[in-house]
């Protein structure tokens, strides 16, 4: 059996030796940084930088993680900012204005986005309907709620319990929210690459009919991803509430580009054309490095635009490009 | 296999022209990769007449009509073109410049727009100098093109609302409009079109309305090329036919002078290669695994069958007579509108893929590009999709145990190349096939359900299929085999059931499968 299972592991190990592809995006990160470090001394490698640039991501990480769920299996969540709104107004409201303690309100919060994801799921799977529409019509109504949940105001002084608990520094000034998204990496990285679940939302992904032949309750599945990727939309949304301790309908407003530019940047690394959490937490760290070094050296804010923009369009690029020439490679190496 | 002068001469008579030919090919050659897939072959057709062009699948029919569209280019031949000689290699457009037009199987409308918004792209396209569409005079138009061939039908009308005979109607008056403008600009005279298949997605009732509408296109003085399969309505509809065989032209036969017996032979030939078979005596008396009561589909109406332990059940019939949709249909892949699935103790009346599949039940489609196998996932991960909770060990899937059973298979199965880290797109459609067998054999099924299962596969993996097959059989797997290609029923079936519009014609025991009987079944729809 040892004989049987060393071969093909030993071809697919030199697979991989040959795509250097897969690591180009964390090459270019490193490069970028040792730049930074050069034109930027003074301020660029310091550890309050460094802390900064973690924890400023922890939300996006948290959100991109959410929605490459649903990429998986080729649904897009345009959603889930809003769900991230309405549930960071939710927290506000029922604690500051409303007089509840802070966990019983996170706990509405996290179910409102649940539900969200529900509607969002029974529409699509109901009526079979695409759900880029139907997230973006649901995502609408959503921040009409929570304009409807805020009064349209400002909500702030929430219970600083939620800010400790995200906000704690357990080591080196970074705070525990970015521990958050790095453990939520890593129990997506588990569902994609050792469940069935993961695997089956890859089919569904990959080949609806195929699925659905080998028996995979594809419907019941999309819902599923849709399901999950609101709830972790819902705890973005608190954690944005934690590390911001005020929150109003316009809050989650421009994290919907960041989120999918750094799923699609993170499906060109590590795994090659498919989403995965490594990829997405390299692309989210990778893109703040690039806006943050470039704020330094006196870049106006409408960087943050031109970078998220313009990352987005080159990865799904890239991504063609590079998956084009690897298939090309590898049915060379078929025939040959 | 060649052909013999007396099979050339087919059936009926070979009539000789009595006007100049509207067009005339003249030993056509064409070949694929070394392959000659066309042997000289020349087509005649006169003014106003329906001219019948017939042949077993891969006779050249096909690639004939292709080099008259421009698809293809000949490698020799000549072409005339209402007496004028036409320069080969064609264009793009084939013939179409010289007046003719093609109507497909699929016959190329989009049903969510309207019947006049087919004809005005046309003539938008006909038309020079003009970039708006004037949509009332476009209107008057269709109107009026669609009442001289006397086709009732609204132009405003979508697409999708039309039943099947409407819609090829539509086509068809649609590639005459089309030609006749094109004439208002060249000048040229009369035109062909050609037919390839269009029936066989029609219900029978309604075919009389599409022939009536090709009478009045030969009235006019216009000539039609009719590809079917299909004996009866090829008797009642064409004034000659020209049959084809492995690439050679077999002969040109008058419809009234020939019996439908004589064109079965020129299709055919009068020598057949027999075939043998791998278990001639067998006899199906196992107990029933599957019974199907009164199944109604898309096409299947009212079908009832029996599986029985052990054996192989052919389903044939011509395109489009549900034999295809069967193995679907069991697996519930497609809608079952009507009708139950009997399986020991258990009625099912809505079957499931998941459910089918808990009982033993096995599918592999006949499209394995887009229903077999997620192409751009690896070798493991394909052939790992049902047993990923089977090879968990708690919430984890186990792919060492998955590499394993996927390497296992694969060698079996002697899958080349052996790598099952492989994207499965870069397997041929010999390896896939073979693969994807061992994938479903790898659950121990009770009943494999298979749609063409050669169908793309070279003839050594073929074998490779075959044999794989009858050993499963062997251990007391049952399946049902759905295929259009004879010799493979032949090969190995134990009963063959025959279908026609949706409905069992007839039924043959192991003793009288041969190609004779099938090729007769299915043909004539009846049973010999």
């Amino acid at each position: 059996m040892t004989s049987q299972t060393g071969t093909p592991t030993a071809s697919q190990r030199r697979v991989k030796l040959r795509e250097p592809e897969r690591f180009a995006l964390i090459g270019v990160w490193i490069v970028l940084i040792v730049v930074f470090c050069f034109l930027e001394p003074q301020t660029f490698p310091t550890v309050a930088n460094l802390s900064n640039m973690l924890s400023s991501q922890a939300v996006l990480l948290i959100l991109a993680l959410g929605l490459i769920i649903p990429l998986r299996a080729n649904i897009y969540d345009l959603s889930v900012t809003s769900v991230l709104t309405l549930s960071a107004v939710i927290v506000a409201q029922l604690n500051v204005n409303e007089g509840w303690s802070i966990w019983p309100a996170v706990l509405v919060a996290l179910i409102a986005g649940l539900i969200v994801g529900l509607v969002n799921g029974f529409i699509v799977t109901r009526f079979d309907i695409d759900p880029f529409i139907v997230t973006l019509g649901i995502g609408t109504v959503v921040l009409g709620i929570a304009y409807v949940v805020s009064n349209t105001r400002t909500i702030s002084g929430v219970d600083e319990s939620l800010s400790n608990a995200v906000l704690w520094e357990p080591i080196a000034n970074i705070p525990i929210d970015v521990f958050y998204g790095l453990g939520l990496a890593a129990i997506v990285w588990y569902v994609f690459d050792f469940t069935a679940y993961g695997q089956r939302l890859l089919f569904v992904g990959q080949n609806r009919d195929v699925a659905r032949l080998n028996g995979v309750g594809v419907q019941r599945l999309r819902l599923s991803a849709m399901v999950c990727s609101a709830g972790i939309a819902a705890l973005a949304g608190v954690v944005y509430i934690g590390t911001t301790t005020s929150a109003d309908p316009t809050s989650g407003a421009g994290f919907l580009l960041p989120a999918f530019a750094a799923a699609f940047l993170g499906s060109t690394t590590l795994k090659i054309g498919r989403f995965n959490p490594w990829g997405t937490v390299i692309a989210v760290y990778f893109l703040v490095t690039g806006i943050t070094g470039l704020q330094l050296m006196g870049a106006q804010q409408y960087v943050q635009q031109l970078f998220y923009g313009g990352a987005l369009v080159i990865a799904v690029v890239l991504s063609k490009i590079i998956h084009g020439r690897s298939l090309r490679a590898r049915s060379k190496e078929a025939t040959a | 296999m060649s052909v013999s002068s007396a099979d050339r001469n087919g059936g009926g008579a070979t009539s000789a022209p009595t006007a100049t030919p509207i067009l005339a090919a003249q030993g056509l050659v064409k070949s694929f990769n070394g392959v000659t897939v066309l042997h000289g072959v020349d087509l005649t057709i006169l003014p106003g007449e329906v001219h019948g062009l017939l042949g077993a699948n891969g006779c050249g029919k096909s690639t004939l009509i292709k080099i008259l569209a421009g698809f293809h280019e000949a490698d020799a031949g000549s072409l005339t073109f209402n007496g004028k000689a036409v320069p080969m290699p064609l264009g793009p457009r084939g013939l179409r410049p010289n007046g003719m037009a093609f109507v497909h199987q699929d016959l190329g409308l989009v049903p969510g727009s309207t019947v006049l918004e087919h004809m005005a792209l046309d003539s938008y396209g006909a038309r020079t100098g003009t970039t708006r569409i004037r949509w009332r005079s476009e209107r008057r138009r269709v109107s009026d093109l669609l009442d001289r061939f006397e086709v009732d039908i609204d132009p405003r009308r979508l697409v999708e609302t039309l039943t099947p005979v409407q819609r090829a109607m539509v086509a068809v008056v649609r590639a005459v409009g089309g030609q006749e403008q094109e004439e208002a600009l060249t000048g040229e005279g009369r035109s062909v079109l050609v037919l390839d298949e269009p029936t066989v997605f029609l219900p029978r009732e309604e075919i009389e309305l599409l022939f009536a509408l090709l009478q009045k296109l030969k009235a006019q003085g216009d000539s039609v090329i009719l590809v079917s399969h299909d004996l009866d309505e090829v008797m009642v509809a064409t004034d000659r036919v020209t049959v084809l065989r492995d690439g050679y032209l077999v002969g040109t036969a008058v419809t009234k002078q020939s019996t439908p017996d004589q064109v079965v032979e020129m299709i055919l030939g009068a020598a057949h290669v027999e075939i043998s078979r791998m278990r001639p005596q067998a006899t199906t008396t196992g107990t029933d695994v599957l019974v199907a009561e009164d199944l109604t589909g898309e096409r299947v109406k009212h079908l009832s069958l029996t599986l029985r332990e052990g054996e192989v059940l052919g389903v044939t019939g011509l395109a489009g007579s549900g034999f295809e949709e069967l193995p679907e249909l069991l697996f519930g892949a497609r809608p079952l509108y009507a009708g139950s699935i009997t399986m020991g103790a258990l009625k099912i009346k809505k079957p499931k893929p998941a459910q089918m599949m808990s009982q033993g039940v096995v599918l592999i489609p006949a499209d394995r590009k887009a229903e077999g196998a997620a192409q751009e996932l690896t070798v493991t991960e394909n052939l790992s999709l049902p047993f990923l909770t089977r090879r968990a060990k708690g919430w984890s899937i186990s792919w060492k145990a998955l590499r394993q059973q996927a390497l296992h298979v694969c060698e079996r199965l002697n899958v080349v190349p052996l790598n099952i880290g492989l994207v499965f797109r870069n397997l041929s459609g010999g390896n896939q096939q073979k693969a994807l067998l061992g994938k479903w054999l790898e659950l121990g099924p009770r009943v494999m359900l298979l749609n063409e299962p050669t169908q793309g596969v070279d003839i050594g993996a073929r074998a490779d299929i075959m044999k794989l097959i009858r050993a499963a059989v062997a251990d007391g797997m049952s399946v049902l085999c759905a295929t259009s290609d004879h010799d493979q029923l032949v090969e190995m079936a134990d009963r063959v059931i025959v279908l026609s519009n949706g409905r069992v014609t007839s039924e043959f025991p192991s003793a009288e499968i041969n190609k004779d009987t099938l090729a007769n079944a299915v043909y004539k729809g009846v049973s010999a």
